[in-house]
């Protein structure tokens, strides 16, 4: 009986140890996974935000990319290298159209073609509206490319695939 | 797609439509858009080489106008000439009445095409 006592506390301690080594260490497939909510985050806006939340999600928009991020956008006539506070500056004047927003990612696909570099396929919805009152509902297919840099991993590229070329 | 299609209804996609033949012009399509589930409905007035212009809302096909009975909405949109790849066709929606900034419309690779809505 105390053998079957002590069996159940060893089992009970191994399977706290794997949760904990789960919870605290995530792949590396988790953690990129975490960018992107993030990015999430700090784009969606509320309405009424403050000066003082809005520089911050600012400030986390900026930290969440490398010293420098190619973008492809050209719906929106974005493309080429963007330094960090240049990518702060249009975070700051895209989000100043909106009332409220919302950005959310789905699908998100992972691999890991090189060491330190993670490519990800998703989907982009944006919602909200605009400070003229005009509703937005867009959605994107998009690819993005993630560079490992002391230990973190910053956005290092960001293509919107062009589905429908005018 | 309005008023050929409701927006935001439920249509059913013949996948096979597509598997031994190539999209022809007026048919109605399906492009994947974004990743496995967003799909648009379009109608494809452009086939791979030709040219496709807007002139004051009417269709033009390598320099001829194109009878649109579908088109319910007149547009007074302006597109310069521009030859569609090869492998590619060039979709324009139903519904014409928004600006032309507004609407989903170009030139899509055959891959993106995955089938013909039933009904």
């Amino acid at each position: 009986m105390v053998k079957i006592k002590y069996l159940i506390v060893a089992l009970l301690i191994v399977m706290v140890g794997i949760s904990a080594t789960f919870l605290f260490f995530p792949s590396e497939e988790k953690k990129v996974k975490k960018r992107f909510a993030l990015l999430s985050e700090h784009m969606s806006k509320d309405s009424g935000e403050n000066t003082f939340i809005m520089a911050n999600k600012i400030k986390g928009i900026s930290a969440l990319f490398g010293e420098n991020c190619n973008f492809t956008v050209s719906d929106y006539s974005l493309s080429g290298n963007y330094t960090r506070e240049e990518i702060s500056g249009i975070a700051l004047r895209g989000r100043a159209h909106f009332s409220t927003l919302v950005l959310k990612f789905y699908d998100l696909k992972g691999s890991f073609p090189e060491k330190d570099l993670a490519q990800v396929n998703l989907i982009a919805r944006l919602t909200g509206k605009s400070v003229y009152g005009e509703h937005v509902d867009e959605t994107h297919e998009l690819i993005c490319l993630l560079k490992k840099v002391e230990k973190k991993w910053l956005f290092s590229s960001l293509e919107v695939i062009e589905v429908l070329k005018r | 797609m309005e008023p050929t299609y409701r927006s935001r209804g439920v249509n059913f996609c013949w996948r096979l439509r597509y598997l031994f033949s190539k999209p022809t012009r007026h048919d109605v399509v399906v492009v994947r858009f974004a990743g496995s589930k967003v799909m648009l409905l379009k109608r494809v007035v452009g086939l791979e080489g030709e040219q496709v212009e807007f002139r004051d809302g009417k269709l033009f096909v390598n320099g001829n106008p194109l009878e649109e009975p579908y088109v319910r909405h007149p547009c007074n949109w302006n597109l310069s000439p521009r030859k569609v790849d090869n492998h590619c066709v060039y979709v324009v929606g139903d519904n014409r009445s928004m600006p032309i900034e507004n609407h989903y419309f170009g030139q899509t690779s055959m891959e993106r095409i995955m089938g013909e809505p039933l009904w």
